[in-house]
């Protein structure tokens, strides 16, 4: 189930966002959306606001001003009841994985089941069994998040992201910290998810393999104009001519072939 | 080739002219070391000749430059090449920011540190009361409401806390008790008022030592133990994670560590009570002469149930604010590991300030509470 832009219907609209650190004004006058069903990335060099971005969509902070419609409704940050309920249609991988060290890979899957469900016990680590051997960790449900490699622990945060059947799913640099080998299984899983669930995916990153590889529609950020400087699908970006950081960006390294296609 | 490269010191100062290269820089400096020591009011440092030079000479003459001003001269740099001056400036602020001129004076910026630190306390507290009214709005929410305790966290934190706490505890009350009767008997005995020594022993042990080194001991194991876990969660993303899951991260995180202290801190008041007596008995035999029946039925004369009540009812208060605290420092790391450190420092030291002044106040209510004893 791919959709292309302009028929699907919005699922996140931001408006005019603006923020920062302290003094530090980060990001100004941002205005995007995020359509259902789509596989968006958010791209630019390091340190151009990428986080700061995803983590005002996670409501993680609250923005100087400016507004984030979920369906079309404010995401409230003053009181937690509002923004609580959204958040549990939402899966996010962390850039570390983020996994509670204290639990077991299985324990961190079922943790939001147990507490969100009415499953019982059991049934809920059947769930996050199944959802581990979707990422391909049956045989590790019992370690703990520090017995097991990186890239096993971005899956299971991913099998954890994806327990409670999310709309929409965020990534921060998937792939940051990965071997090419399992950065690429993790975006086929990203694709695979996408084309078989119809999830939502909203994904930071500056890996170009990557950018190609999944996105349909790409936002690139940057640092000097603190916002966004180009939108469209990876392929446009590449070959537009208009803004040379643009083309900077996209071009920095001969991509194979012309990408997975 | 340019010209022959010439330092010369004049009445008013210093002439370069010609292309400067390694060789010359020594010149170059004891030149302007020699300057340095005689300044006169106003030097001048004519470039007019000088040529394009290295790197390393234009280095040597920002040294020169900077070591006049120090000596206090003013210093008048002539014909200096493009950006030369403007590159000068921006090391002198970057490298000793005390050589720029002073706009300020050293009273001034201690007054200005003074209030810096002021506002950044005060920045402190007040996030600490809203994350303290915060964490009992979870806490009401827990325990009253619909929110679910996790009590299987809360028994660990109990152990950890509480029961490992044990011994230490234990082994430092006995011996305060114990110093306490040796230094007391030791001078009451003067005045032949030795039997006196287990009202001194017990009051002091139970109404202000024994809650009070009760409280730093958790506040030194647990408190900053709490600080520790929650900022390297922080710091590995697990708080974001749990936030963004709907979690209702202080009742998750924070409730069952408040839960557990105020389950263990009476406890080990109590317990900090008994040895800290067992230790004033002791020492009342051996040294004093004491039988333990008569130093048992001396504190039984003196010490009221309020008494011991009391302090486990202080140490309700202590263990709120030794895991707030802890926690609150714990939740405040923003960047690496490296800030998780200061954090559990930050927890004790905080902690354990606000305990001794929340002491202070407690105390000041208790003398209008307690009955008084006639001796
Ligand atoms: N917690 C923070 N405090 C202060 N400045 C920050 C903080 N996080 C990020 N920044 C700054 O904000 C800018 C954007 O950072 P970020 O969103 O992390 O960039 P990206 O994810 O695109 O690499 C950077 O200049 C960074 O130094
Ligand atoms: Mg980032």
């Amino acid at each position: 189930m791919r959709s292309g832009p302009g028929g699907s219907p919005e699922l996140i609209r931001v408006r005019n966002l603006r923020g920062g650190y302290g003094k530090l004004l980060v990001l100004e006058n941002v205005s995007m959306e995020v359509l259902e069903g789509e596989i968006l990335l958010i791209v630019g060099r390091s340190g151009c606001g990428k986080t700061t971005l995803m983590n005002y969509l996670l409501g993680l902070a609250r923005p100087w001003a400016g507004q984030i419609l979920y369906r079309g409704s404010p995401l409230v940050f003053d009181g937690p009841s509002s923004l609580t309920a959204v958040r549990r249609r939402w899966g996010v991988l962390f850039q570390s994985g983020a996994l509670l060290a204290s639990l077991s890979l299985l324990e961190n899957v079922a943790l939001p089941l147990t507490e969100f469900t009415e499953l019982d016990a059991s049934e809920a680590d059947l769930v996050a069994m199944s959802k581990l051997a979707l990422v391909g960790l049956e045989e590790f449900a019992d370690s703990l998040p520090l017995e097991v490699s990186g890239g096993m622990q971005k899956r299971a945060g991913l099998a954890r992201a994806l327990a409670m059947d999310p709309d929409v799913l965020f990534f921060d640099e998937p792939s940051a910290g990965l071997d090419p080998v399992t950065s690429g299984e993790l975006d086929e899983l990203i694709r695979r998810l996408n084309g078989d669930l119809g999830t939502t995916m909203v994904i930071v990153t500056h890996e170009l393999a990557s950018i190609f590889a999944v996105s349909d529609r790409v936002i690139m950020l940057d640092a000097e104009e603190k916002g966004i400087i180009a939108e469209g699908t990876a392929h446009q970006l590449r070959d537009s001519t208009g803004d040379e950081r643009v083309s900077a960006f996209f071009n920095r390294r001969p991509v194979a072939g012309g990408a997975a296609r | 080739m340019g010209q022959r490269p010439s330092i010369t010191i004049g009445r008013a100062g210093l002439t370069i002219t010609g292309a400067l290269s390694l060789s010359e820089l020594e010149q170059l400096r004891d030149a302007f070391d020699s300057l340095a020591r005689e300044p006169s009011e106003e030097v001048t440092v004519d470039l007019e000749g000088m040529e394009a030079s290295m790197a390393s000479a234009e280095a040597a003459i920002y040294g020169g430059l900077r070591k006049l001003r120090q000596a206090g001269a003013r210093v008048m740099v002539r014909a200096a090449p493009d950006g030369f001056l403007e590159r000068f400036e921006k090391l002198e602020k970057e490298l000793c920011p005390e050589a720029r001129p002073r706009l300020r004076s050293r009273t001034f910026s201690w007054f200005e540190d003074v209030g810096d630190s002021v506002l950044e306390t005060s920045a402190t507290l007040r996030g600490l009361a809203a994350f303290g009214i915060n964490s009992l709005l979870s806490f009401a929410r827990v325990v009253f409401g619909p929110g679910k305790l996790r009590w299987k966290e809360a028994f660990y934190y109990m152990e950890q806390a509480g029961v490992k706490a044990v011994p230490i505890i234990s082994i430092l009350c006995w011996l305060l008790g114990t110093v306490l009767g040796y230094m007391s008997g030791f001078q009451l005995r003067d005045f032949g008022a030795e039997t006196f020594m287990p009202d001194l022993v017990g009051l002091s042990m139970v109404w202000e030592i024994s809650p009070l080194l009760a409280a730093v001991i958790v506040a030194g194991r647990s408190g900053s133990a709490f600080a520790a876990e929650l900022g390297t969660m922080k710091v590995r993303q697990e708080v974001d994670a749990l936030e963004v899951m709907g979690f209702d991260v202080k009742g998750y995180l924070v409730v069952p560590k408040v839960v557990a202290l105020l389950f263990v801190m009476p406890f080990l008041t109590l317990l900090a009570d008994l040895f800290a007596l067992l230790g004033g008995m002791l020492i009342g035999g051996w040294y004093l002469g004491m039988p333990p029946e008569i130093f048992v039925q001396r504190l039984a004369f003196v010490l009221l149930p309020i008494d011991f009540y009391w302090g486990m009812g202080k140490s309700l208060v202590y263990a709120v604010i030794v895991a707030t605290v802890g926690c609150f420092m714990g939740m405040r790391v923003r960047g690496g590991a490296a800030e998780v450190g200061r954090s559990t420092t930050s927890a004790v030291v905080v902690s354990i300030f606000l305990v001794i002044l929340a002491d202070a106040l407690i105390a000041i209510l208790f003398m209008y509470v307690r009955p008084a004893v006639t001796v």
